[in-house]
């Protein structure tokens, strides 16, 4: 049997460094390729040597798919692709190409520069890496060689996520990446078509979580921004340029104008620009509000919301500030930072995670004082007093939103990766049940294989066609699949059904003709010619519409079926019958009649025992025979 | 009456200013009377909606669908935000986590916690059968059908009604009726106690309320006390009132005091009744609730904050939970004003039938936390709310 193997090297039962193992209609494809934030050693990286034990990575693979930028799903690209090695092709979407290295080189400097760590991918091997990339379109189908197609479909989670569908012959897999079923202030839901995929491999981050609503995370939001605000003080948002930022910016100008409040909200330059630029770019991955907005405004042309210039930190009175990057390891957010951290009145809002060693990781953690670089060592610390607030606003699909996939997509099978360590055995349980599919939960290294039921593409003779449909009544229901009789010839690599007249002709064989016999018993104190022409008159007005024929030589004929009955030796009351068939299409319609019919059709080898059991039912509506009814069978 | 004038005067221009006032400045009372009225607010929406809530620790409850078919039962975990005291701004975790759940083929109408172990008992409501449920562990998420315990009525009105306490070996109270109440050894299915008494009025609560002393109260209003140990009759309190078409719940407040423990008596036309559970017959205090609607059969929960004096909260009558100050009402029944009322499930449902009005299906006090409840409605939704008493913000205590 086809069979499709799924293996994860990273992300089976574990968030982080997501990278997953496909092979499907002989084709290899590696689906993310991340890091694990919460190590520094080589569990950092997704297990290669699986597949390099066993020779080199472009050998094995044929593509490798980036589902979006996070670098818990493409952190490890440049190591995999110019260190381990890899030079086969790499699809991802245009923004996540856009943003990607943009990430990547921020965490190469956190790393090398600021850990002083070696052994680590440089800036050169990000650009080579990236020269290898494909972008792909939503929702255009990509072949990669001759049998290898894949189509992306959006995911909503952040500007660029990408779900993938691949697809080999008639065999397909789903792989989600993370996404998100409720759409946000500024991206959509994810969506798919109902392509029926033999696995669907989705994440399951939130799979055990129900989610507290945005509004009250929004609403908690403003109320520790308006707070500090009343009572004088400077709050500090350091974001990434996109996506995080943009919402809350929007969410922020909106409580500005309600609340009528009069503190300036300012965000660094360098993030307006960039933004921008990408927004321009990528306008078709927002939603549609931001699609309607931003043709007739600038994304970040707000009314409360004014570019920053860095001597407004030292302005007296409240303010609030968006700055990059989002994890304070640089730039302007640990500029403002230093200046404002002496300050209790003061706050700063960490709205993502951070990257261990950077000083949002720090902050995060409690730590009050900071070793800050550039000054002597043992030189005087930096006192945080400011109120340090962590707020998450990630965007992954709960329990409701995998199950409203599944609806979506309708797999024949599932399989979990990208959750806690924890058991999910309940939602494999609830999935099982309301799907009627079978769910999998592999961990790292381990592979669940599926088999398939390929569909095989058969010619089939007009002649053929044209008879089973006048056989079958009405025209048949296109939706349903209907039972057909024909020989399959197969011939030069090609497979035909036709006729069994025509196969016999093609082959040169003569048609045989098989008849069945079975033995009835049945109690009757009548003789032999008097249960004979009983069975003649019940038959008579059982089966009506048939040519029924009682013949003078001790026979019943019911079209091509022979009765005949005989007393048993031991016992007079009993009574024999024989019945007597030849294998013909014209028992078929007799059976229909009968509810015996579909399992005619379920399983035709067993036709003479239905065919027989069925003559035991009509002859138990016999009257006056003792229900009492034995079946030999020759 | 000068001073009334001038007081009626400035009522009037305060009230034609507000009126003037803008669409946004509207807005800017509700959010900042939000900001003002809750010290936490986490909303979340269930797929099914749950008529029970029920605390199997400090931070994990019970819910359960009530649909005609299959339906879930899930163990959730609080957010560690709601809970933590120190360091609340540093974390992030708002959500809830489902830490165990399970498949039941029925309705779940009523489901109880053993104290001290992983078993829960439910009923359907249909008949006043109750399925055992083994709630798992460290090493499995699923909840488990256990076993079952034959009730005496195959087919009954509401269904039983369940009580537990701590003991050594798992067992509970039970009953549909008043003559059904019964204790039952959970692992042998063997009685223990049989409440002794004739009257066959449907049961609408049942409570411990110390080791071995239980309360059960009757839909007509009139409670029942009586003592596991001994097969003495019951001590009966008449209902507070005459009238027929009304339902009576209640509630019993189990303080270390045997001066807070009350009883208070809820009925669906409103009004509210409180007596000493020493003196039941006696005097106490009472009070016409501020509802508008009848309350719903079988929907309405009346109880007492677990470390709040005096304070009680309603719910099941509208969209809202009322919490109350009993410590205000006097001998006569006089209209009360609630002290805080959570009116969020019917702001923020999400129903899209405008025609049935979403309803509180069950509320619950967190057993530490003074002031946090969670509540839940026919809409699915699900509230986790920390109340600011209207009274002491500021700083000034209540009198």
């Amino acid at each position: 049997m086809p069979e499709i193997k799924v293996t994860p090297l990273g992300a089976g039962q574990d968030v982080g460094r997501s990278c997953i193992l496909v092979s499907i209609g002989g084709k290899n494809i590696m689906l993310d390729c991340g890091m694990h934030m919460g190590y520094n050693d080589d569990r950092r990286f997704p297990d290669f040597s699986y597949i390099t034990q066993n020779g080199r990575l472009t050998d094995f693979l044929d593509c490798l798919i980036i589902s979006h930028f996070h670098l818990d799903h493409c952190g490890a690209l440049p190591y995999m692709s110019e260190m381990v090695g890899y030079d086969g092709p790499i699809y991802m979407t245009h923004p996540t190409k856009a943003i990607c290295p943009i990430l990547l080189e921020d965490f190469r400097k956190i790393t090398v520069d600021k850990k002083g760590e070696t052994n680590f991918f440089t800036s050169q091997m990000i650009k080579d890496c990236m020269k290898k990339v494909i972008p792909l379109n939503l929702h255009q189908t990509v072949q990669v060689d001759d049998e290898l197609e894949i189509k992306a479909y959006y995911a909503g989670h952040v500007l660029g996520a990408a779900m993938v569908h691949i697809k080999v012959g008639s065999e397909s897999v789903v792989y989600t990446g993370d996404y998100n079923m409720t759409p946000d202030r500024h991206l959509g839901a994810a969506w798919i078509d109902k392509c029926r995929p033999d696995i669907l491999i989705s994440e399951s981050t939130y799979a055990t979580t129900i989610r507290d609503s945005k509004r009250c995370r929004e609403r908690d939001f403003l109320k520790k921004v308006h707070e500090s605000i009343e009572r004088g003080g400077k709050v500090l948002i350091p974001v990434f340029a996109l996506g995080r930022a943009q919402e809350l910016c929007i969410l922020l100008e909106t409580f500005w104008e309600r609340m009528n409040l009069k503190a300036p909200i300012y965000f660094s330059t360098g993030l307006t620009e960039k933004a921008n630029h990408y927004y321009k770019l990528f306008i078709t991955w927002t939603n549609q509000k931001i699609r309607k907005t931003f043709v007739q405004r600038n994304m970040f042309e707000f009314k409360h919301i004014k570019a920053f210039d860095r001597s407004y930190a030292d302005n007296p009175g409240p303010m609030v500030v968006f700055a990059t990057p989002g994890m304070l390891h640089a730039g302007q957010s640990l500029q403002i930072f230093k200046k404002w951290a002496g300050n209790e009145k003061n706050m700063v809002i960490m709205p993502g995670y951070c990257v261990q060693g950077t000083i949002g990781h720090k902050i995060l953690n409690g730590q009050r004082k900071l070793e800050m670089e550039g000054r002597a060592q043992n030189g005087p610390l930096l006192d945080v007093k400011l109120q340090v607030e962590y707020m998450s606003f990630s965007a992954h699909a709960d329990a409701k939103g995998i199950m409203q996939l599944i609806r979506m997509a309708e797999p024949r099978n599932m399989l979990l990766v990208h959750g806690e360590a924890v058991k999910m055995e309940f939602l494999k349980g609830k999935i099982e049940q309301e799907f009627s599919i079978d769910c999998y939960m592999p961990a790292n290294g381990e592979t669940t294989t599926v088999t398939t039921n390929p569909s095989v593409p058969v010619d089939i003779s007009l002649n053929l066609l044209k008879r089973e449909m006048a056989l079958g009544g009405p025209l048949p229901d296109p939706k349903k699949p209907r039972t057909m009789h024909g020989t399959l010839i197969m011939k030069e690599n090609s497979l035909k059904l036709v006729s069994s007249e025509q196969a016999l002709k093609e082959l040169g064989l003569n048609e045989h003709q098989l008849r069945f016999t079975c033995h009835v018993q049945l109690q009757d104190p009548h003789s032999d010619a008097d249960t004979l022409h009983r069975i003649y008159t019940h038959l008579k007005s059982v089966l009506k519409g048939y040519t029924i024929q009682h013949l003078p030589d001790g026979t019943v004929i019911v079209e091509s079926i022979v009765i005949k009955v005989s007393s048993s030796a031991e016992d007079s009351n009993t009574k024999v019958l024989l019945l007597s068939w030849s294998y013909q299409v014209i028992i078929e319609p007799l059976l229909k009649k009968s509810f015996l019919y579909p399992a005619v059709l379920a399983n035709p080898p067993l036709k003479s025992d239905v065919i027989s059991s069925f003559w035991v039912q009509t002859l138990l509506q016999f009257p006056d025979s003792n229900k009492h009814c034995g079946i030999t069978e020759s | 009456k000068q001073h009334y004038i001038q007081r009626r005067r400035r009522t009037k221009w305060t009230f034609a200013r507000r009126h003037q006032t803008t669409w946004n400045k509207h807005q800017e009372c509700s959010c900042r009377a939000v900001f003002e009225r809750y010290k936490d607010l986490h909303v979340y929406q269930l797929e099914h909606p749950t008529q029970v809530l029920e605390w199997t620790s400090g931070n994990s409850v019970c819910v359960a669908g009530y649909s005609q078919s299959k339906n879930e039962i899930l163990e959730l975990r609080l957010p560690l935000k709601l809970l933590a005291d120190e360091n609340k701004s540093l974390c992030a975790e708002r959500d809830f986590k489902v830490s165990h759940g399970g498949f039941t083929d029925g309705p779940v109408r009523c489901l109880t916690h053993i104290p001290g172990t992983r078993c829960a008992v439910t009923n359907d409501g249909l008949s006043s059968d109750l399925q055992v449920w083994d709630l798992g562990g460290e090493e499995s998420d699923v909840i488990r059908r256990t076993g079952s315990i034959k009730g005496k009525r195959s087919a009954s009105e509401r269904g039983s009604r369940i009580a537990a306490r701590p003991s050594s070996a798992p067992q509970v109270l039970h009953g549909a009726q008043i003559s059904d109440v019964q204790l039952t050894e959970l692992a042998s299915g063997e009685t223990l106690y049989k409440l002794e008494t004739d009257s066959a009025d449907p049961l609408s609560s049942l409570q411990f309320v110390s080791d071995t002393v239980f309360l059960a109260g009757c839909c007509n209003g009139s409670v029942y006390v009586a003592d596991t140990r001994t097969s003495a009759p019951p001590q009966l309190s008449h209902s507070p009132s005459s009238a027929e078409s009304v339902i009576w719940w209640t509630d019993a407040a189990a303080g270390p005091h045997p001066s807070s423990r009350r009883v208070i008596r809820v009925s669906s036309s409103g009004q509210a009744v409180v007596s000493d559970l020493r003196n039941l017959g006696g005097a106490g205090c009472q009070a016409q609730l501020d509802v508008q609607t009848p309350g719903r059969c079988s929907q309405v929960k009346v109880s007492w904050a677990p470390t709040l004096d005096d304070c009680i909260s309603v719910s099941g009558f509208s969209g809202v939970v009322q919490i109350y100050n009993t410590r205000l009402w006097g001998a006569e029944p006089q209209e009360a004003r609630p002290l805080f009322e959570h009116r969020g499930h019917a702001v923020s449902s999400q129903q899209t039938d405008d025609s049935v009005p979403t309803f509180v299906t069950s509320h619950i006090w967190h057993p530490e936390r003074p002031r946090t409840l969670l509540s839940a409605a026919s809409d699915g939704s699900v509230h986790v709310w920390d109340w600011v008493d209207p009274n002491r913000q500021g700083g000034s205590p209540t009198p």
